[in-house]
């Protein structure tokens, strides 16, 4: 599919977390957040969000509890917790000055 | 470990719950787009797979997210590593025996001499604890008189207390079933001074040490219970002993430990009279202990014994000669000092084995790392990392060490419930006995150190290694060349170390052959010495009922011959005192030099003794007693040199009558068996006044069971509350042996383990090397190298790694062996015929080791070696 764009190693953490700032969700609820938010432009890489979501439990930056989802059944949701929530911040500021970093990379040199 | 599987499965059907559930919302939200449930699952299906790959591969990633997977990845090194070490069980089991054995020897010895010589004794603010004494040659006592007036006069002593010298007095309890019980006697203040409060009733009072005090007992708690069934009302109760009522005044705490290593069932007090002199006719010589004043030093109460021992000099200045000196200690350190050099030699001895456990380990793990960097430089190209490799090197050696030092724990526990059993009687703090984890750890750290640098260094360095000139030297010995001198040196130093611990071990061995087969001078066999004790032998009843006791014991089937006496062959009399004849001066009183042993015996003696008569005769029965003496070789040759000893009067003026010499007998070791024999002279004079035990020497060609059984019989008709101790003079020997046997088999265990590791060292060394270079072996046959040289060609290096050990170790034995010097008797510490034995032994089991890798070396077929490659 063209135009998709495969996300960079360790910013999948970051995505996730900002998908959850907004409430719980559920992993598909969370994929289709990306999906949708990014305008289909972001595609997970295969086999990574569920093991993602696993990791940042571990980590202690989601935690998750079973609840009933809009199919009647059970389903996982996940919510950021208040470490998460600290993670989320530090990962924005240094998702933009890696922003700031590439961007000042592709300037073209002044002098 | 169910439980942690239990667990993954739950998170598996959680996990499978969760991917569930996600198709389900997917389906469910196709078919709010108005697909039919069937298309709606099957598109639900085919959009997670494009979406998030197929499930299985999810649920297997996300399960490696796991806080598992760190361990689960330690778990797969360790059982890698685990195959790998039984896929090698002749290296594995050659490392883990030396592990388990050089840490568990080293740890056993230890926990043993730690305990028993070592450990601080339970004594409340022990490090104010002294040794007190005056030292009399090898001796170090304080005479009574001194004592008294110590204790009296000092000014840094809180508490100055007296045991008697002897250790332990065994006393006779009367009653119903009467028994031998060993008393410890000491001066009234002992329990003040090692601070020890009875646990029931008290101490003793002031009157109770006075010579014609109350009589009062203080009984140990393993005696309180095993006599009185721990019952309170033991105390204030009245026991007799030696026929005399003495009152249980109190229970002395589980924990309390007599200071002298020796048990005891009870204590009691000794006499000390307060007005005690110089110029009293007898005095006692006391072991003293004193508890310091809270904040004095040793240079301190140094100096103040100094003064009172100098009063005492000027006193009586007889009593004390020019080397005569003061002793003044730290308890702890007085007692270390008695084993000193025991403990060296075990400190050595343990170090020699540890070394020698490492430099084998070290030695296999080089050969194997070398027989393996092949393989570890294939691993290295099909990708595995080098901390990958490292780690499970470093696994393999832990795993090593662990199962070494597990095999080591067992090993010590073995060996201290063996020892507890074996010496419960000969130590007082055997049952105390405790493994000790410092020198567990420090033998571990050892060890471990030696893998690590042994193993690791050549493990990192496999990663490291060009792995082209790897392929294409291992198997041709070029990577083995860089341990090779390594190996050998540490084989060398192996064989070194175990010359030195085989001497050492072979010195004792002739020790106690000589101790318990050079010529004795009387023959022990069928000889029991009886120990009779009953209420009544004492005063003028004595004499009959001694000669009632004999006759009973005449009367018993196979009675050779039966004499009281006052010594055996292996103890030199009742008294020592300075030798007199009637044709000389007497000498002066208190004269020191010219001692004899005088020892009273019955006709029978000799006969029931086996002692030989060298001239003259013995006593007869129509002797009148007291009037005739028989010496020994040593006192003719000592007194009366050059001249005939029969019929000269000896032994007279102050020390009584004056008796006529009509005998001389053989010597015996009547001073142990690792001395010469003393001057000694038997008396006809038997009767025991004030002896509350008889000692009577039995020959009988009845068993000592039999025997024992029928005098026990005799003695509950004819003489009922009288209690018989019965050994034969072989157990007397056995029990002179004791320590030096002791010693003997600690350090021969050594040696054998050593000896083991070093024979299978030059093996693993030489078996190796021809692996190594199979193919030089093979080419040098395809040249014409006959069977015979290739052997040679082996076994030359086998002797050449024997002779350099050997040399440096013979070398090293002669400098170390000297400490020995004070454990050996009759033969020297430079015994050549001893260092002669120990190299050729060594040297036989080496060629023997090196014979079956030189024979595999010379039957190998040419073509299959060079085709090996």
């Amino acid at each position: 599919m063209p135009g998709r764009i495969e996300l960079i190693q360790g910013t999948l953490d970051l995505v996730i977390l900002q998908v959850l700032q907004w409430g719980p969700q559920h992993g598909h609820g969370i994929g289709q957040a990306i999906r949708i938010r990014s305008r289909e432009a972001l595609r997970i890489e295969h086999g990574s969000l569920y093991p993602a979501l696993h990791r940042l439990e571990q980590r202690g930056w989601l935690a998750s509890e079973w609840k009933i989802s809009e199919a009647n059944r059970r389903a996982r949701y996940y919510r950021l917790t208040p470490k998460g929530r600290r993670q989320l911040v530090e990962e924005q500021s240094r998702w933009k000055q890696l922003v700031r970093a590439v961007a000042r990379t592709m300037k073209p040199v002044k002098e | 470990m169910w439980r942690f599987f239990s667990k993954k499965q739950a998170t598996d059907s959680e996990l499978e719950e969760e991917l569930q559930a996600h198709l389900e919302i997917e389906t469910k939200q196709l078919m709010d787009r108005g697909l039919p449930r069937a298309q709606a699952e099957m598109e639900a299906r085919r959009l997670f797979g494009e979406q998030y790959g197929s499930r299985a591969l999810v649920m297997e990633a996300t399960r490696e997210t796991g806080g598992h997977r760190a361990f689960a990845r330690l778990w797969q090194d360790i059982r890698y590593a685990a195959r790998v070490l039984r896929r090698a069980p002749a290296f594995t089991t050659a490392a883990v025996l030396s592990l388990a054995l050089g840490i568990g020897a080293t740890t056993a010895v230890f926990s043993i001499a730690d305990t028993i010589f070592l450990r601080p004794l339970p004594y409340a603010d022990a490090g104010r604890l002294v040794w007190v004494g005056i030292r009399y040659g090898d001796l170090e006592f304080l005479p009574s008189p001194d004592y008294v007036t110590w204790r009296r006069n000092n000014r840094v002593f809180q508490d100055l207390a007296a045991t008697q010298a002897s250790l332990s007095t065994s006393m006779l309890l009367g009653g119903s079933d009467p028994g031998e019980v060993h008393a410890g006697r000491v001066s009234a203040n002992f329990l003040d001074t090692f601070a020890v409060a009875p646990a029931l009733g008290r101490t003793f009072t002031p009157q109770e040490e006075l010579p014609h005090g109350p009589k009062a007992v203080l009984l140990t708690d393993q005696f309180w219970r095993d006599r009185f069934h721990g019952r309170r009302d033991a105390l204030g109760s009245v026991i007799p002993l030696d026929g005399l009522p003495y009152a249980v005044i109190g229970v002395l705490p589980r924990s309390f430990i007599y200071p002298a290593d020796v048990k005891i069932d009870l204590l009691t007090t000794l006499p000390v009279s307060p007005t005690a002199s110089h110029r009293d006719r007898s005095m006692s010589t006391w072991a003293v202990f004193g508890r310091l004043k809270r904040g004095v030093t040793m240079a301190q109460a140094r100096a103040d014994v100094d003064m009172l021992f100098a009063a005492s000099k000027r006193d009586d200045p007889k009593m004390f000669r020019a080397d005569n000196s003061v002793v003044l200690q730290h308890l702890r350190e007085h007692r270390a000092g008695n084993v000193r050099t025991l403990l060296l030699i075990l400190m050595g001895a343990a170090g020699c084995l540890l070394a020698i456990a490492c430099a084998n380990v070290a030695n296999l793990l080089l050969a194997r790392w070398s027989a393996r960097a092949r393989e570890l430089a294939v691993r290295a190209a099909v990708g595995a990392g080098r901390g990958r490799l490292a780690r499970q090197l470093f696994t393999e050696i832990a795993l090593l060490i662990a199962t070494g030092a597990a095999a080591g724990m067992l090993l010590v526990a073995a060996a201290l419930r063996g020892f507890v059993r074996y010496a419960a009687g000969e130590f007082p703090r055997s049952s105390e006995v405790s493994t000790d984890f410092r020198v567990f750890g420090i033998a571990l750290l050892v060890s471990l150190a030696t893998a690590l640098i042994f193993g690791g260094l050549p493990a990192l360095r496999a990663g490291r290694v060009d792995l082209q000139s790897v392929l294409r030297q291992a198997g041709r010995g070029g990577a083995a060349g860089g341990h090779r001198v390594m190996r050998r040196a540490l084989v060398a130093m192996e064989v070194a170390l175990s010359v030195i611990l085989l001497s050492g071990a072979a010195l004792l061995f002739e020790t106690l052959w000589h101790m318990q087969n050079d010529h004795l001078g009387f023959r022990p066999e069928q000889s029991l010495t009886v120990r009779v004790r009953a209420a009544g032998l004492q005063g003028s009843v004595s004499d009959a009922l001694t000669d009632g006791i004999l006759a009973d014991m005449r009367r018993i089937p196979g009675t050779l011959a039966a004499a009281i006496t006052q010594c055996t062959p292996l103890s030199r009399g009742a008294f020592w005192i300075t030798f007199s004849r009637a044709d000389r001066p007497l000498p002066e009183p208190f004269h020191r030099g010219d001692g004899i042993g005088v020892c009273g015996a019955g006709p029978e003696y000799l006969k029931a003794a086996g002692t030989r008569l060298v001239a003259g005769r013995f006593f007869t029965d129509g002797d009148p007693p007291g009037t005739l003496a028989v010496i020994n070789e040593a006192a003719a040759r000592a007194y009366l040199p050059g001249e005939s000893a029969i019929g000269k009067q000896i032994l007279g003026g102050r020390a009584g009558p004056w008796k006529t010499v009509v005998g001389v007998v053989a010597d015996t070791k009547n001073q142990g068996l690792n001395q010469p024999a003393s001057p000694e002279a038997l008396v006809n004079d038997t009767r025991t006044a004030n002896a509350a035990t008889v000692l009577i020497i039995v020959r009988t060609i009845a068993g000592q069971g039999a025997f024992a059984r029928a005098l026990h019989d005799e003695l509950r008709a004819g003489h009922p509350g009288s209690f018989a101790r019965i050994e034969t003079l072989d157990e007397e020997m056995g029990e002179l042996t004791a320590s030096p046997r002791f010693n003997t088999v600690l350090i021969a265990t050594f040696a054998a383990v050593a000896f083991l590791m070093a024979v299978v060292g030059v093996y693993g060394v030489l078996a190796f090397s021809v692996a190594q270079r199979s193919q030089e072996i093979g080419i040098r046959m395809a040249l014409g190298a006959t069977p015979g040289t290739v052997l040679a060609l082996v076994m030359r290096e086998g002797a050449v790694l024997m002779a350099a050990g050997a040399l440096a170790g013979v070398g090293a034995a002669l400098v170390l062996t000297r400490y020995l010097a004070a454990l050996l008797y009759g033969v020297a510490a430079d015994d050549p015929v001893t260092y002669a034995a120990v190299v050729a032994g060594l040297a036989l089991a080496a060629l023997a080791a090196s014979f079956l890798p030189a024979r595999r070396a010379a039957l190998m077929d040419p073509v299959v070696a060079l085709r090996h490659e």
